[in-house]
């Protein structure tokens, strides 16, 4: 059997799993604008509203078992997948079970269907997570670095498997399907409603005074395009996505401009857990207010050129204060 | 001192601008310490610098003997780059992971300048054309009980691959004076394994003693271009000797020359 070369993969039926993210609802738009013949069918566990309306899109709501995604592979004639549907950490996703349930089963059910239907390319909407925010950390994380995130908080477990599962089967099958896994910095944008993105944007979140890490930010928009060209160009492999730029914690939040109360970490882990509902910040993510973990982003420009980015950190940063 | 502060200040900006770097080096803040440091290297500690002559305006590796129970002398170091140096720089010390996981003082330490000593850090600090502060004793050099000051302790050789990974030149360095901050020191390495901090020196005093310090600065080595990146230790070897005996020859020519305190209340 012969493949298609990652260079001149044209995508015809697009899976996108995850499809009530916003960072999904953005891509989805950005594929339909590059190619009005294109099909999409998106899928989530989560109930699914405020779609675009676009012929080229139909979507629905789905249990993530074999059976039901065997239903859309036959039905669709899928060349592309593009997982974008790993649980975050917000607490009203927090049910352990249900994460792993999710992105350990689901995925693994994804990858063996995406081969047994010959799909030619999977994107998987990875995280740095997976590196772990250490005082040891190397300031530009590379792709092959350690992957410690799960080593202090069990709760990053499945992320740090889901990776590892995917990189495994992506060496296994490299000569049968392009595998792209992607790695992204902190994603912001006036649409996502991940964890840095609420903590940024809540009023009075409590802010460690005796640490400041450096952080890295990609706005929305460039994420949802590097995802565009990954299943366009790039070939098998992992890519670390962020900008050059790195910005120190506080600065990001006086960029925002939202009043902080600045106490020692200590307190902020006890704030984290009193402030819950009003403040959803996951416990286990305390590490990366103290240390850095940022990536060397060389081996994405390598292959999808310098100018990828539109913004840079702190643009990013403005439009999200601007939202 | 404000005229000089003033002009080491437009240097530095120059050097570094405005932003922080990526390792959360804080220009105008470490310029800032450099005004409270300042005080202390000069009237407190009466640092006097030899060798400035063999700094050039280019990166270096600077490899010092590490005295002093607690790293005051990293600290004088970067003093006396920043501020008597021809072409001022703020030396990025590499600094154990201990330090960097300290609330306030990891914070300090890094907008300041200093890194976590890790190979790929060093090497991308050499890269932008920065230099970089090693103290290849490590903990073991630092922490020492009275009966061994000035022993210098094994070197260890990840400086030497970081050298020659990236070209860079290696300007030895001693600082004299600092085993005095503590005469007296017992280390307990059982209690500090127990309360796992890398050493815990229990001293007569627990403020540094106004030692006099010199600071001598040997000239530059360079690796030969033909030793591969790939060589064996035993290639490496004799160039660790010879750094370790500059270091050595450097400190016991302070020792002779050094100011005992008496003559430093005279003066």
């Amino acid at each position: 059997m012969t493949i298609e070369t990652a260079a001149d993969h044209k995508m015809k039926s697009v899976l996108i799993i995850g499809i009530q993210g916003a960072l999904a609802k953005i891509t989805a738009e950005l594929l339909i604008k590059n190619n009005p013949k294109i099909k999409i069918h998106g899928v989530d566990s989560r109930e699914i509203d405020q779609m675009p309306n676009r012929s080229q899109l139909t979507y629905q709501q789905l249990k993530y078992t074999r059976t039901n995604f065997e239903k859309i592979f036959r039905e669709h004639q899928l060349d592309t997948i593009l997982h974008l549907g790993r649980l975050g950490h917000s607490p009203t996703t927090g049910n352990i079970n249900k994460r792993i349930d999710i992105n350990l089963v689901g995925t693994n059910t994804i990858l063996e269907l995406a081969q047994k239907f010959h799909c030619k390319k999977v994107v998987i909407l990875s995280t740095h997570h997976v590196y772990g925010a250490h005082s040891d950390n190397s300031m530009f994380l590379k792709e092959d670095a350690p992957l410690r995130g799960s080593f202090k908080y069990a709760e990053l477990r499945d992320v740090v498997e889901m990776d590892q599962m995917c990189t495994n089967w992506m060496w296994k099958n490299q000569n049968t399907i392009d595998t792209v896994v992607l790695r992204p910095c902190n994603i912001i944008g006036p649409q996502i409603k991940n964890a840095i993105t609420q903590f940024l944007k809540t009023p009075y979140a409590p802010l460690p005074l005796d640490y400041n890490p450096m952080f890295q930010f990609v706005h929305e928009f460039d994420m949802a395009n590097i995802i565009v060209e990954s299943a366009q160009q790039l070939s098998t492999g992992i890519y670390n996505v962020a900008g050059d730029d790195v910005i120190s914690l506080h600065e990001a939040a006086q960029i925002i401009d939202v009043k902080k109360i600045k106490v020692p970490i200590v307190l902020v882990e006890q704030l984290a857990k009193i402030l819950t509902p009003l403040w959803q910040f996951p416990h286990y993510l305390i590490d990366y207010l103290k240390y850095p973990a940022t990536l060397d982003n060389s081996e994405l420009k390598k292959n999808l050129g310098p100018d990828i980015f539109r913004f840079n950190a702190k643009e990013a940063l403005e439009l999200l204060k601007s939202h | 001192m404000f005229t000089k502060f003033e002009a080491i200040e437009q240097v530095l900006e120059q050097r570094y601008g405005k932003n922080r770097d990526p390792w959360g080096l804080e220009p105008s803040r470490a310029v800032a310490d450099l005004k409270v440091i300042w005080p202390f290297y000069h009237y407190y500690f009466d640092v006097r610098v030899h060798g400035k002559e063999h700094v050039q305006d280019k990166p270096y590796m600077v490899v010092s003997n590490h005295t002093g129970q607690v790293p005051i002398d990293g600290m004088l170091i970067c003093t006396a780059f920043a501020t008597e140096i021809e072409s001022p720089r703020i030396l990025r010390p590499l600094v154990d992971r201990f330090l960097t996981s300290l609330p306030f003082l990891g914070r300090w330490s890094s907008e300041g300048g200093a890194v976590l000593g890790d190979r790929h850090n060093c090497l991308n600090l050499l890269k932008r054309g920065e230099s970089v502060l090693v103290f290849p004793e490590g903990v073991k050099g630092i922490a020492k009980s009275t009966k061994d000051h000035y022993k210098l302790q094994p070197f260890t050789r990840g400086f030497l691959r970081m050298a020659l990974a990236s070209n860079a030149e290696i300007l030895p360095l001693a600082v004299v004076g600092a085993e005095e901050f503590f005469p007296y020191v017992l280390h307990i390495k059982k209690l500090a394994r127990l309360l796992k901090v890398p050493a815990l020196p229990l001293s007569a005093n627990l403020i540094p003693l106004p030692s006099p310090i010199d600071i001598y600065i040997g000239e530059p080595y360079s690796l030969p271009k033909s030793l591969s990146l790939e060589a064996l230790d035993e290639e490496l070897e004799p160039h660790l000797i010879q750094i370790e005996q500059k270091i050595q020859q450097l400190t016991e020519f302070g020792l002779k020359n050094r100011r005992t305190f008496l003559q430093r209340l005279k003066t």
